[in-house]
């Protein structure tokens, strides 16, 4: 993984990122097991609370996990352009509808962040505060949900109107412009991680059961 | 040729209709203005000439919709993308957003279709050439201006090839660069034969573009006529349309015994 | 009464994009000032920086002659209140006159105050018999008018407008003009973003034309729109009203407006 991301060159913003992520649950993941997980070797106490070294142990398997788990997730995100991801998805089958639902949500994130952005203005210029007291804050949450949410929605029927205008609720196939391309290699290195994945959960669970 | 036969229509939910007893038919290669006060009912008309009321937004259609002699009572809104395109006031929201370049985004609609792919990629290339945004092709969508990108979105509907196409508002959201560009582009599509409803508060944009003007009034079609007599109608200032400026003129002037010929040489240079 | 100064600003978005440079500009009570250009020249930039919505990257922005800077935005909002382009941006209410008095409520003013200010409001710009109405039930040109009477009725010495025309038939051009008249005659401010020119020559005193973040020009509507000034506004892409080409055509020097054009002629004629 590491090799992969250095090679699309975004493995210092990926660690970054993924630090970033997993560093909540983290210190509450350490805090919990650290001083709660019944051990029989004890390394030092804090008041009632005795470190084990059971719990260093599992605190750091946790944290190994977490942080692998968050680096796949943020490796993909990343280096796969989702417009490219849902097409593909396409191409083996799935249909042109979910395909939109899925890249229209992942696209209409930056939108519904602008459109925050609008709506906090305006109603900043109106006199609500934003800049204020908790209370004065809490006041203003109304002012700015009711327009975010009303406006994503007309958005949605307006361009459910345009699409429809575009053919989108024809049923049937799509003869689509974009192929992905899919390199012999990438098609092995695929089936090679996947039966990896079949063995290594096979392994896991023969060797637990 | 597109009808409508006495045409009623009520948005689901409302007690009245909006529109009452319309007639009014787009021969081929027309081009046809609509004026009329707000809420006079000029955006309805346009989603009912363009089968997405009912046929997207629901409520109740009397009346018969005919496009080239067929009754359309009922048929699949795909069935009237390749025979009506509507396009609206604000490009951003009418842009898909699932396409990373101008090609894609116009070539989403013929793929819509289950065009082959040769085909697909023939319309997308003569519909922006039409327009004259050959340039724009490997262009990002969001990233247009406002002008830009409603030339985009013509361009998409062109490339369904629809014989008629239904615009509301066009410019209404646009500044005077894109309002002078998609002014051009209108005249442009004139000259290819598709036939077009514009739905216009702008009569300086509709003045000589225009055979014929349409003015609604509280959901009625109050004039038919030709874009000259419709403008110059003194009604106009009634039904709440602003004439075009060389008419408003040309009266002002008329007005103090000035012959309205002295703005003839200045209107369209 | 609110003195407007604005002090060599310069502004640059986080992202590094430039939208204004070294603009002076100076508005005084009673002023009613239109900012004209093309879209991304600054205009929205330019307005954003009167009640401190973004704060100036370079000089500075007095409010009678006390920098705003520091001073927030809730607080600047009770002297410049702005209307903005888009009312669905904004409207959030379930009824037309709650909206109107959020903007007079959230300022501190009774709940009479803001029912009074909101009934007077509503009144300007039409809509006394929708009070009571849902503002989504509303067209698009009603909902712009509703976010004219929210901050119509909060009070401020100024008011700015962001392209108050859009969607507007006739009598709406006619009745924002009156609008903004009735405010200039309460001694009050009025600045407005607009791309209508014939709007702009007939409702505004003052034009002031934005290009590339910069004031190119800044001056009555007979100066900016003077035969000597159209390469300038050509720059920007927008083209002086018809009466005032005709004038020019006809060599009766500058005529903004209609009114202006016939005058001109008469005058000629003797």
């Amino acid at each position: 993984m590491v090799v992969l991301a250095l090679r699309a060159g975004v493995l210092g913003q990926l660690v970054r990122v993924s630090l970033l992520l997993t560093m909540p649950i983290a210190v509450s993941v350490v805090l919990v097991s650290v001083f709660t997980r019944a051990g029989t070797t004890v390394l030092f106490a804090i008041g009632p609370f005795d470190a084990t070294v059971e719990g260093v142990d599992f605190a750091a398997q946790t944290l190994v996990r977490l942080f692998a788990i968050s680096l796949s997730i943020g490796l993909f995100l990343m280096t796969t352009d989702p417009r490219a991801f849902v097409f593909d998805l396409e191409r083996r089958g799935v249909s042109p509808r979910v395909a939109f639902v899925a890249v229209a949500t992942i696209e209409a994130v930056p939108a519904l962040v602008e459109r925050a952005g609008v709506i906090g203005e305006s109603q900043r210029a109106r006199g609500l505060d934003t800049e204020g007291s908790v209370r004065a804050r809490l006041r203003g949450v109304l002012p700015l949900i009711g327009p975010v949410i009303i406006g994503a929605l007309t958005d949605v029927e307006e361009r459910s109107l345009a699409l429809e205008s575009r053919a989108f609720s024809r049923p049937g196939r799509r003869h689509l412009l974009w192929a992905m391309p899919d390199r012999t290699w990438e098609r092995w290195l695929r089936w090679a991680l996947i039966a990896l994945l079949v063995a290594t959960a096979a392994a896991r669970i023969s060797g637990r059961i | 040729m597109l009808g409508l036969h006495g045409v009623g229509y009520r948005y689901a939910g409302y007690a009245g209709p909006v529109l009452h007893d319309i007639d009014l038919t787009l021969a081929d290669g027309e081009i046809v203005g609509v004026v009329g006060a707000n809420e006079s009912g000029k955006s309805t008309l346009s989603l009912v000439a363009s089968g997405l009321a009912p046929g997207s937004i629901g409520g109740g259609l009397s009346g018969t919709l005919t496009i080239d002699g067929v009754d359309m009572a009922g048929r699949p809104l795909h069935e009237f993308s390749t025979r009506v395109g509507i396009g609206f006031q604000n490009p951003a929201t009418q842009l898909s957003g699932v396409t990373g370049s101008v090609f894609e985004e116009v070539a989403l609609g013929p793929m819509n279709l289950g065009l082959p792919t040769r085909e697909t990629v023939e319309r997308t290339k003569a519909a922006l050439a039409t327009l004259g945004i050959d340039q724009l092709a490997e262009r990002e969508p969001r990233r247009l201006s406002g002008g830009q990108a409603q030339l985009v979105v013509i361009a998409s509907l062109l490339a369904m090839r629809p014989a008629h196409l239904v615009l509301d508002e066009p410019t209404a959201q646009l500044d005077p660069e894109g309002t002078r560009l998609v002014g051009e582009a209108l005249r442009g599509l004139a000259a290819t034969g598709t036939a077009l409803l514009i739905v216009e508060h702008k009569t300086d944009l509709l003045d000589g573009l225009c055979s014929r003007i349409v003015v609604l009034d509280a959901g009625r079609i109050v004039r038919d006529g030709p874009a000259d007599d419709v403008l110059a109608d003194p009604r106009l200032d009634d039904w709440g349309v602003d004439p075009p400026s060389r008419i408003r003129l040309g009266r002002a002037l008329a007005m103090r015994d000035l012959d309205p010929a002295l703005i003839a040489g200045v209107v369209g240079s | 009464m609110t003195h407007l100064a604005l002090e060599g600003v310069g502004f640059v978005y986080p992202d590094g994009t430039r939208a204004l440079s070294e603009v002076d500009l100076t508005v005084t009570p009673g002023e009613v000032v239109a900012i004209v250009g093309q879209n991304g020249s600054g205009k929205s930039t330019l307005v954003r920086q009167l009640d401190g919505l973004l704060r100036p990257t370079e000089g500075r922005v007095l409010h009678d002659g006390v920098d705003i800077a520091g001073i927030r935005v809730a607080a600047l909002a009770a002297k410049v209140g702005i209307v903005f382009q888009n009312p669905d941006r904004q409207i959030f209410a379930g009824r037309v006159r709650t909206e109107v008095e959020f903007g007079p409520r959230i300022l501190g003013r009774s709940a009479n105050e803001a029912a009074e200010a909101a009934t007077a409001a509503l009144a300007a710009v039409g809509l006394t018999e929708l009070a009571d109405a849902n503002p989504y039930d509303l067209g698009f040109s009603r909902r712009k008018l509703l976010t004219l009477a929210s901050v119509l009725a909060m009070g401020t010495q100024v008011v700015v407008l962001d392209e108050p025309t859009t969607g507007q038939d006739a009598r709406g051009v006619a009745r924002i003009q009156r609008v903004v008249e009735a405010i200039a005659t309460a001694g009050r401010t009025v600045i407005a973003i607009s791309h209508d020119m014939r709007f702009v020559a007939e409702t505004f005193t003052r034009v002031v034309v934005m290009g590339a973040g910069r004031v190119l020009l800044d001056g009555s509507p007979a100066d900016v729109f003077a035969e000597s000034a159209w390469p300038t506004l050509a720059s920007t892409y927008l083209e002086p009203p018809l009466a005032a080409r005709v004038g020019a055509r006809l060599g009766l020097g500058p005529t903004p407006t209609e009114v202006s054009l016939v005058e001109a002629l008469v005058e000629a004629r003797g």
